[in-house]
């Protein structure tokens, strides 16, 4: 009997003109927590999807206890007992969470017919065994984030798999659920259960595993002992340099208020409730002020009432001194407001534009890039190349690369660039690192602490805790629609931060004031 | 994405994306006349009147039908026909018109299946207007302008209803469309019932049919057409139609209007974020749409060679439907609408050869036209085979990426990633689509997109 249960030996898969893995190994104990650690890009995915079957590698070898394994799909994986959580769940929502789990291994009776009930309890008793609270009832749709990733567990225990890969599982969670998830995993190692754990979040992997493997630029940098080593050391291992995790800035100097909000009001489009209600706070110049919150408490819809993607049903918005209450869009941002969107797909990027003409989203109208309604082509060039190079926006192409084409960092940065170059007294970044990974986030997060010290008002909207501590000067705490709490980042604990994001906590005076 | 040439960072023209996009419109139409010939070979087998010398006969029409000079004694003969070939561009007119109505309003995400009722509304103002006008003794010049203008300014507010309903009410355009094409059908022979004088009863045995422009003098100048392809019944209207298109073309890609559209075509929340009008331009570019496909029909029947037959409740006019082909195989490009129309209306006189010439009937082409616009569906999925062809075919540096600005400390963030491996949105998604269904799931993903494209 081997010591791995799975054995990964130099692994080699190469695509047209690139090697996304090259000489990689990874060895996997049996009951042990295994964290594969790397950039985006770094060929954690790649390296995932061969072991899942999806791919071939060029060369290496797959070893499952001790024997060479060919895995040549998905279904060998299973039958493997390989089992992975997906990062974006693959559940059908209209089903309910008992069919999600048992569809693609339902055990049938004569003619086919579906044996529910047999299954309905063995997902009950497995859900009561690793306290994975479920309602197997409920559709997918009703249930929350939290449930769905227990649902997505629970399908790898039903299909009996013991090697169990966890594909970024906390993206989605709150700080309670992330201990609880850690729990979780605790108690399926000491079961025997195997486990991978796909990260760039220090703090778990340090909390949690056994083992780091990390990667970096497809090739194999190294294998530690979680408790040899710590943040800095693996952060640089990579990084491939010496990274600033900690976000370093001046204390903030708040100056005059560039943004007001009186009572805003944004009707949800969801419920018959407001998704935001009767929200009142201000921002200043000089200073970073973050809504923090568990996703989907009001923090998209409270943006889009600010930036007038979406009508407020009441409420009074003051920019700089003008009430834009009832003002287009184009009439907000020329006030001056600059809006980095929380999702760069949808609202940030015109994917089937290239990067130039994304650059001018906005400034397309101005005198610069037009005459008489004729764009003036080599002024969005040369405007761009500049953007490009300041903000070291990379693509293959350069300004006429398409943006989809374009990695989702490059993407955002594109975005970034647009907006601070815009210059305007007041930034609302929504999410500005969601899906970066480690180097774009520390730049990112310079920037936007540049912005700051230039005398703009930011508003952040975030739901990475760590960014909200590290990064604001004020935190709210918004839950369900309304501003439970107001903290100081220096005096607060994530701990105190999670009571309030989770309704537990309230500020009484604060509910009266914005009466 | 075009493949750039090491060294000038410039893509040779035979591989840029429009040469790729001219490339599967070809092998679209070469299939499809393939399968033309196929049905001629067929045919021409199952009938008894049709000898192996009349299959052979009919094979060569189907592709040179519109070169066709008749038969010298018992053979074919080809060669420069002035008639076919002014008559084929006659009619490419409208076909450009409507496929220009079809491609501009894609370009803004909208698909205007309601070209015939625009059409219709365009015939019914300029006919109108025209006989109007020229019965009170207006200018013929001025009183072709205003029939023209009439017919456009009607298509467009036609057009622009659907417009509207997406707009403010989120209904979606093809509905409306469907819906406003009969709507102008029965208005427009109403309209025509209950005016008697426009009735041609004058020319004896003429029923349902309204006097025709040249009547009362309001014509197109043939503008040189006459010179050129002596005997057929082009005019000026295939000009205009030229000069449209490359306004068109001009319009979308030249100026912030045409910026605006095409980016609430492409992204309408992003065109809303940037604080673009996206109502605004989802209504105008059904206007133009109408707009275009108006003035195909008032081009069609200024020229003097046409007649309306008004009784159109019970069927559209069928100009308004081949606009889709027509843009579909240009693929939506102003410019190439203008080679497309002309070679849907090839077929055609090829057809009508064959019909003239042979014992087979036209519609064998209409046949090749199914066929090429079922297979236009599928150029999106040639086009992205080429681009792949083309670029392996010189084992290419795709990533040809910029030089790092900086080289003295190594850039941190995920750009190393391989740009092979960058997943777009729709990468991600095929990906998914492969974890749960397997590999095969691949090429399934990708047709179903291409669908998705019309």
């Amino acid at each position: 009997m081997s010591e791995y249960v799975i054995e990964m030996n130099h692994i080699r898969k190469e695509f047209p003109g690139i090697v996304a893995n090259d000489d990689i190994t990874l060895q996997l104990k049996k009951g042990e927590i295994h964290a594969l650690l790397g950039e985006n890009g770094a060929g954690k995915s790649t390296l995932m999807s061969v072991l899942f079957g999806l791919y071939q590698p060029e060369a290496g070898e797959i070893k499952k206890d001790g024997q060479v394994v060919k895995i040549n799909n998905p279904n060998d994986a299973t039958a493997l007992g390989i089992g992975m959580v997906h990062q974006h769940f693959k559940l059908i929502e209209v089903f309910t969470v008992l069919d999600n789990i048992i569809l693609g291994a339902e055990t049938t009776g004569a003619l086919g017919f579906l044996k529910k009930k047999e299954a309905r309890e063995k997902v009950i008793a497995l859900s009561e065994k690793y306290g994975l609270k479920v309602d197997v009832d409920a559709k997918v749709e009703d249930i929350t984030v939290g449930m769905q990733q227990r649902v997505e567990i629970l399908k790898m225990l039903y299909r009996d798999n013991d090697i169990l890969i966890f594909d970024e599982p906390t993206a989605v969670l709150t700080p309670q659920e992330i201990d609880e998830l850690m729990e979780i995993m605790r108690g399926f190692a000491k079961e025997g259960k195997s486990i991978l754990f796909i990260t760039h979040k220090l703090n778990e992997i340090m909390a949690v595993s056994d083992r780091v493997t990390v990667l970096r630029k497809g090739k194999y940098v190294g294998t530690v002992n979680t408790k040899d080593t710590n943040k800095q050391e693996l952060s640089n291992m990579m990084v491939g340099r010496p990274v600033q995790l900690e976000i370093h800035k001046k204390p903030a100097t708040p100056g005059e208020t560039i943004l007001k909000v009186e009572g805003l009001t944004v009707p949800s489009k969801i419920h018959k409730n407001n998704a935001v209600n009767n929200v009142s706070f201000e921002v200043h110049a000089g200073e970073i002020l973050c809504i923090a919150g568990i996703d989907g408490n009001g923090q998209t819809e409270l943006v889009y009432g600010l930036t007038g993607l979406e009508k407020a049903s009441a409420g009074k918005i003051t920019l700089l001194g003008q009430d834009i209450s009832n003002a287009s869009i184009r009439k907000r941002a020329l006030t001056g407001m600059s809006h980095i969107p929380e999702d760069r797909h949808k609202h940030g990027l015109v994917l089937g534009y290239t990067l130039e003409q994304n650059m001018v989203l906005q400034k397309y109208r101005e005198p610069r890039f037009q005459n008489h309604g004729f764009i003036k082509f080599d002024e969005v060039r040369k405007y761009s190349e500049k953007l490009i190079k300041d903000f070291d926006v990379r693509s293959g192409q350069g300004p006429i690369t398409i943006a989809r084409s374009m990695s989702g960092g490059n993407q955002q940065k594109a975005i970034i660039a647009r907006e601070l170059d815009r210059d305007e007294p007041l930034l609302v970044a929504v999410q500005p690192t969601r899906g970066l990974d480690v180097g774009a986030i520390e730049h990112i997060h310079a920037q936007i602490v540049n912005e700051r010290d230039q005398g703009h008002a930011v508003l952040l909207v975030s739901l990475e805790l760590e960014e909200v501590m590290g990064l604001s000067d004020r935190i709210l705490v918004i839950y369900e629609g309304e501003i439970v709490g107001e903290v100081d980042p220096k005096k607060t604990t994530p701990e105190e931060l999670g009571l309030y994001m989770s309704g537990a906590k309230r500020q009484k005076e604060l509910g009266k004031e914005a009466e | 994405m075009p493949r750039l040439e090491p060294g000038t960072g410039k893509t040779k023209w035979y591989r840029s994306d429009g040469a790729v996009a001219v490339y599967s419109a070809l092998i679209s139409i070469l299939i499809g006349m393939a399968v033309g010939a196929i049905i001629v070979v067929v045919v021409g087998l199952l009938k008894s009147n049709i000898s192996p010398a009349g299959i052979w006969e009919g094979i060569r029409l189907v592709f040179l039908g519109v070169f066709s000079t008749g038969r010298s004694g018992s053979a074919l003969s080809f060669g420069f026909n002035g008639v076919n070939l002014g008559n084929m561009l006659f009619r490419a007119t409208p076909l450009i018109m409507t496929g220009l109505s079809v491609a501009v309003a894609f370009k803004t995400g909208l698909f205007n299946i309601g070209a015939a009722g625009q059409f219709l509304m365009g015939t019914m103002g300029t006919l109108s207007v025209g006989l109007w006008m020229g019965w009170a003794g207006v200018h013929p010049f001025i009183a072709w302008i205003c029939a023209f203008l009439t017919g456009v300014i009607l298509g467009g507010l036609w057009g622009a209803i659907p417009g509207l309903f997406k707009a403010f009410l989120n209904i979606n355009e093809v509905i409306t469309c469907i819906m406003t094409n009969w709507i102008a059908a029965n208005l427009v022979t109403w309209w025509f019932d209950s005016h008697e004088i426009f009735k041609n009863s004058a020319e004896g045995g003429k029923v349902g049919y309204i006097i025709p422009l040249k009547n009362v003098g309001v014509v197109t100048p043939k503008m040189l057409m006459d010179v050129l392809f002596k005997g057929s019944q082009a005019n000026g209207g295939f000009w205009i139609a030229i000069i449209i298109a490359i306004a068109m073309w001009i319009m979308m890609t030249k100026t912030t209007f045409g910026y605006e559209l095409r980016a609430c075509g492409s992204n309408r929340h992003a065109a809303k974020y940037a604080g673009i009008n996206d109502k605004k331009n989802i209504i105008l570019s059904m206007a133009i749409a109408g707009c275009l496909a108006a003035a195909g029909a008032s081009l069609y029947y200024l020229s003097g060679n046409t007649e309306f037959y008004w009784s159109t409740y019970q069927k559209l006019p069928a100009e308004g439907f081949n606009g889709i082909p027509v843009a579909l195989l240009a693929a939506n490009h102003p410019i190439g609408v203008i080679f497309s129309g002309i070679f849907m209306s090839m077929l055609n006189i090829s057809g009508i050869q064959l019909k003239y010439l042979t014992a087979y009937n036209e519609y064998i082409s209409d046949i090749i036209i199914a066929v090429i616009v079922y297979l236009s569906a599928f150029s999106m999925l040639f086009k992205t085979v080429l681009s792949k062809k083309l670029r392996k075919g010189t084992g290419g540096n795709v990533n040809a990426e910029p030089e790092p600005v900086k080289t003295e400390e190594a850039v941190p963030t995920e750009d190393a990633e391989p740009v092979p491996e960058l997943k777009t949105f729709d990468e991600e998604v095929r990906e998914d689509y492969k974890e749960l269904m397997g590999e095969s799931a691949e090429k399934v993903q990708t047709e179903s997109e291409e669908g998705g494209e019309i």
